[in-house]
């Protein structure tokens, strides 16, 4: 049922397994029958607003929460029972957690020396986990007196140097400042391709899913909404919500007049997408990069520039077409007040099921 | 108007109440009617005084140490996770502190004594009367009972304030319960225990009225001693002697509780 293939260089082998997941805190439904696999070497992605049961599905992962129903499987093995320390996977937690009453050196050895691993090989694997975050020669400071980014360092390394088969980060990003935090993705990214492990990361912030990730699982209300690659996510979002959520788009109300042919704004358009069946509502997402700006006898619909915004790399314009107002990104721009035209291609017409009225995921 | 101004009223309190009379006790001890002498502090090592000094640091030592033995699994279980059962629970612990110290050590003088309550059950159930008080044993259970909560409240304090974040870390890490308490949160409640020690030890040792309670006056410690020389030897010179004696002393202990606390500002542990 999951719209995925293996990416290169992944196995396809089932690492971990949600079974019909659901967890229930009093009287709140955090998780209600999720189901998710998760491959060897994949680097997964939970992306959804807070209070969509991201972290409570890490959390069941890494065994600090026990699911309501439902069975949590490794290697095909039930570990739903199975306490924390048991686990062969490892967290990064959202604030670090660093032991306060311990220097770098001997965060980042904890787990070792709590597996009895012989000093000779924790000073040899510490070193080597040293290089790997860049924190050589600060084995001896105290954690409280590193910056954000150096603890964020320590977390991950403490975690790595236990070689778990998964690695789970909980909004590990989350307090860096966004020069930093870009800077670590791509060094994130590039420690896993390096070391081959299994990371399950949660976010809310989409353009670090899209930049990552292998594979997005886009949560809401503690359901899953789509599964998929980035780019599959982006360009086809299965519904209002997972359009919204990823990246800017313009969500209009639609009527499916039939395969390939869809009304919205009052104008007929060809489109790509068929199966949805006849003079059915759907929503319909135009991302306002696929908006061309053209003279305004020559669009397919026509509006009044409503506002401008210079954004760097392009322009914002609010064009108000009398369905709504559209967002266009545009190298281009129109003054404000100008009657302009807008045309798309009809590839980028995409096409959804209302939220809502078709069971989602 | 500076802020500190407002602290003028209780520094006029502290110089007339405690700066002044440091200054008496050490004029005291270190004259004989006026006259400038060290006799007051010779006095004091005649084998009698300093066996009630070294009996003195003994049972607060042993105090101490029972009040950290029951105290800390007790300080562990009201920082609990249980909201509900915590609030209660502290509660209790707390009601019996708003009773005076002296009027809860004669409470335990009516259970203890030979008639008394405990020792009618003993009867009952068959195993006899036992003599109870005025025991070295009555002596040390009335100061553990009275400062069992000044070991428990600074403990609590600094581990309900614990980040519980750190214990699923270490979980995570591979450290099962025992671990987690042994590598995690113990070392972490340093500071507790640091200041609960330091708030039953002093006090145990300068401690005077439980021992005459319970102990019948048999066993003095040095506290009474102290008040003897004052209220009924009267003889200041020496009392003030020992007093400065006692002070080093908690000065000294201070100094070396102040080696093991690993953060010496102790954030926000009682003192």
């Amino acid at each position: 049922m999951q719209d995925k293939s293996p990416p290169s260089g992944i196995d396809d082998y089932h690492l971990i397994e949600l079974v019909d997941v659901t967890k229930v805190f009093d009287t709140t439904v955090a998780l209600s029958r999720m189901n998710l696999y998760v491959r060897r070497r994949e680097f997964v992605t939970l992306l959804g607003p807070s209070g969509c049961g991201k972290s409570t599905t890490l959390r069941i992962i890494g065994g600090f929460e026990q699911p309501t129903d439902g069975k949590v499987l490794f290697e095909g093995e039930d570990i739903t029972r199975l306490p924390p320390y048991k686990r062969r996977v490892n967290t990064v937690f959202q604030r670090y957690a660093l032991f306060p009453h311990l220097n770098v050196f001997d965060n980042i050895a904890f787990g070792l020396t709590i597996a009895k691993v012989h000093r000779p090989e924790i000073t040899r694997r510490v070193g080597a986990m040293l290089d790997l975050v860049g924190l050589r020669g600060m084995e001896r400071r105290s954690v409280d007196a590193l910056s954000g980014g150096q603890q964020q360092r320590v977390a991950i390394a403490r975690a790595l140097v236990n070689e778990p088969e998964v690695l789970l980060l909980d909004e590990p990003l989350g307090a860096l400042d966004l020069r930093l935090r870009k800077d670590m993705q791509l060094e994130l990214k590039k420690m896993q391709q390096r070391l081959g492990i299994t990371f399950l990361y949660v976010t809310h912030d989409q353009e670090e899913a899209l930049t990552m990730s292998d594979t997005i699982v886009v949560m809401r209300e503690g359901r899953i909404q789509q599964i998929g690659t980035p780019k599959r996510i982006y360009d086809e979002p299965k519904n209002a919500f997972v359009a919204a959520f990823i990246g800017e788009s313009n969500i209009l109300d639609a009527v499916m007049i039939r395969d390939e042919r869809v009304r919205f704004c009052e104008r007929e358009f060809i489109c790509v997408d068929r199966g949805f069946g006849q003079n059915k509502r759907v929503d319909v997402v135009l991302r306002p990069e696929d908006l061309t700006l053209v003279p305004a006898e020559q669009g397919m619909l026509s509006g009044v520039v409503m506002s401008v915004l210079f954004k760097g790399v392009h322009y914002e314009m609010m064009i108000d077409c009398g369905c709504g107002a559209l967002k266009v990104h545009s190298t281009s721009m129109a003054p404000e007040g100008e009657r302009v035209g807008l045309s798309v291609v009809p590839f980028n017409i995409h096409i959804m099921e209302k939220v809502g009225e078709a069971c989602p995921a | 108007m500076k802020r500190s101004s407002f602290a003028a009223p209780y520094g006029l309190w502290m110089l007339v109440f405690t700066i002044v009379p440091i200054f008496i006790i050490v004029y005291y001890a270190f004259t004989i009617n006026g006259a400038v002498t060290l006799d007051n502090f010779r006095m004091f090592l005649e084998p009698e005084f300093v066996g009630i000094l070294t009996f003195s640091l003994w049972l607060a030592f042993l105090c101490t140490l029972l009040c950290l033995l029951f105290g800390y699994p007790c300080a562990l279980f009201l920082a609990g996770r249980d909201m509900r059962r915590a609030t209660l629970f502290v509660v209790l612990f707390v009601i019996p502190m708003w009773m005076n110290f002296l009027l809860r050590t004669y409470a335990w003088m009516t259970l203890l004594e030979d008639t008394g309550l405990i020792n009618r059950f003993l009867e009952w159930i068959g195993i006899g009367r036992k003599r109870l008080m005025y025991t070295e044993n009555a002596v040390l259970f009335g100061l553990v009972y009275n400062f069992l909560p000044f070991m428990i409240f600074p403990i609590y304090s600094v581990l309900v304030r614990s980040d519980r974040n750190l214990e699923e870390a270490a979980q995570d890490l591979g450290a099962n319960a025992w671990l987690v308490f042994l590598r995690v949160t113990l070392p972490l409640s340093l500071p507790g225990v640091v200041s609960g020690v330091s708030m039953v030890f002093m006090p145990a040792v300068t401690t005077f009225v439980v021992p005459r309670l319970l102990g019948g006056g048999s066993f003095m410690m040095f506290g009474d001693l102290i008040e003897n020389q004052f209220l009924t030897t009267g003889d200041w010179n020496f009392g003030s002697a020992l007093s400065l004696i006692m002070m080093g002393l908690i000065f000294i202990s201070l100094g070396i509780l102040h080696r093991f606390n690993p953060d010496a500002e102790s954030n926000g542990a009682v003192w």
